[in-house]
């Protein structure tokens, strides 16, 4: 045998064994192939195994196998079957467009007495999903893509919308979707209304009764291959129950699954229209698996009935969402575990309108004012630096200059004295109170911190972020520390986590350390009737040391004053995994260098590059 | 604040201010405190510092005294030279007093030893 006979002959064992340990079929000379290496799960179509085996016999079936990097090949007779196997072992695939990134794929063939039953994702729709196959006409379908400018940016715009997201181009219509709340703000719809090259594909949808109300939001999505959206349920109080979704340009499989763990893949072919009501709506989350292809049961594609799959590369996709604005935002729905406003009515917080305020008011009643009025008492219980922060600044060169951008009580500043360190912070009752420790500090806005470009060897900004109202807003906070830092200057930065039970070590926050005060307590139903009245916000009130319901929220400070008890409320953005270092890596000229969680916070350690 | 600090502070946060460096001072009350001498954290500083302003600082608050207006070459070894530094550095307090753009004329107060640099809204 040569070294490649070999080595075909090792793989063909190999993958004898394989199989066995996964299906339980042990081979013998048999009419059924197995195919190694010739898979969905490595990126195998139906066409390109007909293709190679079709010359060896008349096929009488090929299984593919969901997520496995093997099928299996039925010919009319033994000797067809073994001809393929003299003729095709470690035979290479042809390169095609969908293989054309990868090394060649080499097949390995082995016979098998049965070919198991292929557990097929049969196309079945989770209830109160509706599909319409070819919704629209091609000649719409070019129009309708037509309509969107991707370069036009609306002013009127806040925040999110403004930077592109990481997974897909999105456009809003009508009102601006928030993501930071997951919400829209019905009492400030955007000039630009739903354009009116839709209204032809939304009559129809009338007038089909396939929706009862007339949309007044339109969100556009546009994926490319491989982007996708993670699992959500859209807010039940933003949206009224119809939701529906045109694909346009490509098919792709959308997602969804039940709270119990139910899961339907749903094919949705191009130009198709969905429609989720009830539980599709309420109870399931959707969602797009970021994949460059997607294996789709061939009945979908065909009259034939027969449960077979292939997989199909996806093109660019463009995805139209028509939803109604639901004003005032209150849902019945029969779905309470996942419905926000009854969540909210059950927990007593209060809830009125969306944010009316702007965010620099928000900031100012919730963040400024209340950090003056709480200055000392927080201070009080603000000794203990954490750790891994000591440890950044005890790791910089000695004579290094150092900004501490939101320093509180100056807790950090005195840590390695020999560094060269300032503190700034909003709050003046805390700069005072480091300046009274003997600290070189003065009074700034985490926007705009009065040095010099390229001016600092190292920056850090330890528990601020979190307080900036928007996403727009954290990102300038970023981009204004990277500006001060010299190239080559690192920065560290802490924000509060969502998360606070990472890998089922409750943090400090959770277990009430002793960095915090002990008149701190659980007594969440007063804080929430003192605010009702005076706070126009849908911000809820978190109970504090339990999990965070929501990224945005206010937490209650008590202060127990001489004569009777005061609540401050604290607004705060609490951090999803991996969303400060998504901020961080959109700015230019950065390296991100450590990533980690720590007492509750998700931490970032970058360096500018340029 | 002492001179190190106004070494470092800018009003290019205001909008269509490009240098805003160095702020001038107008100091109403100037306290000298001791500071224990480190000749090496001296030493290590004294890269990191713009000379020229904290010289030009220390004249127009009268304490320059005969600290050179240039840099010598061999300033390490210098004791008389880090000492005469490290107080127009670290022991020359402005208590109250602004500091003024010299682009805007814009003032910054500096109360109990604090500089105010907040902006208005408008002047982002």
């Amino acid at each position: 045998m040569t070294k490649a006979e070999r080595r075909a002959f090792k793989k063909q064992m190999r993958s004898q064994h394989t199989l066995l340990r996964h299906e339980n079929i042990i081979s013998l000379l048999h009419q059924h192939l197995l195919i190694a290496n010739g898979g969905l799960g490595n990126s195998v179509s139906r066409d390109m195994l007909e293709k190679v085996f079709k010359p060896c016999g008349s096929i009488l079936d090929i299984v593919m196998v969901p997520g496995k990097p093997y099928s299996f090949v039925t010919f009319s007779d033994l000797s067809e079957a073994q001809s393929a196997v003299q003729s095709l072992q470690g035979t290479e695939l042809p390169s095609s467009a969908a293989s054309s990134e990868v090394p060649p794929v080499k097949l390995y063939l082995s016979f098998v007495k049965s070919v198991p039953g292929a557990e097929v994702a049969s196309n079945i729709l989770p209830a109160g999903l509706t599909l319409i196959q070819d919704f629209v006409s091609q000649e719409e379908e070019i129009e309708l893509l037509k309509c969107i400018d991707w370069d036009y940016m609306d002013p009127q715009l806040k925040e999110d919308s403004k930077i592109s997201l990481k997974h897909r181009r999105v456009k809003h219509f009508g009102f601006e979707f928030l993501y930071s709340t997951n919400n829209v703000d019905p009492d400030h719809p955007l000039d630009m209304g739903i354009p009116p090259e839709c209204s032809p594909i939304l009559q129809r949808m009338l007038s089909q009764q396939i929706i009862l109300n007339l949309p007044d939001q339109l969100t556009v999505n546009q994926y490319q291959p491989g982007q996708g959206i993670p699992p959500h349920v859209d807010t039940h109080s933003a949206f009224e129950e119809e939701l529906v979704s045109l694909s346009l340009g490509s098919q792709v499989v959308m997602d969804f699954k039940a709270p119990g763990g139910c899961h339907y893949p749903v094919f949705l072919p191009q130009r198709s229209l969905v429609v989720m009501r009830g539980e599709s709506r309420y109870q399931l989350t959707h969602a797009i698996a970021p994949r460059k292809s997607d294996v789709v049961p061939l009945a979908c594609l065909t009259k034939d009935n027969q449960m077979k799959l292939t997989l199909m590369a996806r093109m660019e996709r463009t995805s139209f969402t028509f939803r109604k604005v639901r004003n005032p935002p209150v849902c019945e729905c029969d779905f309470p575990e996942q419905c926000d406003y009854q969540k909210l009515k059950k927990s007593n917080r209060p809830l009125t309108k969306p944010i009316s305020t702007s965010p620099k008011e928000l900031e100012t009643e919730h963040v400024h004012q209340v950090y003056e009025e709480i200055a000392t008492h927080f201070s009080d219980t603000r000794h203990t630096p954490w750790p891994r922060v000591a440890q950044f600044l005890n790791g910089l060169d000695p004579g290094s200059v150092v900004v501490d951008v939101g320093c509180g009580n100056g807790k950090y500043l005195g840590i390695n004295p020999q560094l060269v360190m300032f503190g700034c912070d909003r709050s003046s009752g805390l700069t005072a109170i480091s300046h009274e420790r003997g600290h070189q500090v003065w009074v700034s806005d985490v926007l705009a911190t009065p040095l010099r470009d390229g001016s600092v060897d190292a920056a850090i900004c330890i528990a601020v972020i979190h307080h900036l109202s928007t996403q727009e807003r954290r990102f300038q906070a970023l981009v204004e520390m990277k500006r001060i830092l010299r190239v080559g200057g690192k920065a560290l930065i802490y924000v509060w986590a969502r998360d606070q039970k990472r890998g089922n070590v409750a943090s400090n926050y959770l277990k009430e350390s002793s960095d915090l005060p002990r008149d701190e307590e659980i007594k969440s139903a007063v804080d929430a009737k003192d605010l009702k009245a005076e706070l126009p916000t849908e911000l809820s009130v978190h109970v504090n040391r339990t999990e965070f319901q929501q990224q945005d929220l206010l937490v209650p400070w008590k202060l127990k004053g001489k004569e009777e008890k005061q609540v401050f409320h604290r607004y705060y953005h609490v951090f999803e995994e991996s969303e400060l270092e998504e901020l961080c890596q959109r700015m230019q000229d950065v390296e991100v260098n450590d990533v980690y969680y720590d007492q509750g916070n998700w931490c970032v350690i970058f360096t500018r590059i340029h | 604040m002492k001179l190190l600090t106004h070494n470092m502070l800018t009003s290019n946060i205001i909008k269509g201010v490009k240098n805003g460096y160095p702020l001038k001072i107008s100091a109403s009350d100037v306290q000298l405190i001791d500071v224990d001498f480190n000749p090496e954290f001296i030493t290590r500083m004294i890269p990191k510092i713009n000379w020229k302003v904290l010289h030009e600082a220390a004249q127009s608050l009268g304490h320059a005294n005969d600290l050179p207006a240039e840099l010598n070459a061999e300033y390490e070894a210098d004791q008389e030279f880090l000492k005469k530094t490290h107080h127009v550095l670290l022991e020359v307090e402005v208590q109250e007093g602004d500091l003024i753009c010299p682009e805007t004329e814009r003032k910054f107060p500096i109360s109990h030893g604090i500089p105010n640099m907040l902006l208005k809204e408008e002047e982002i």
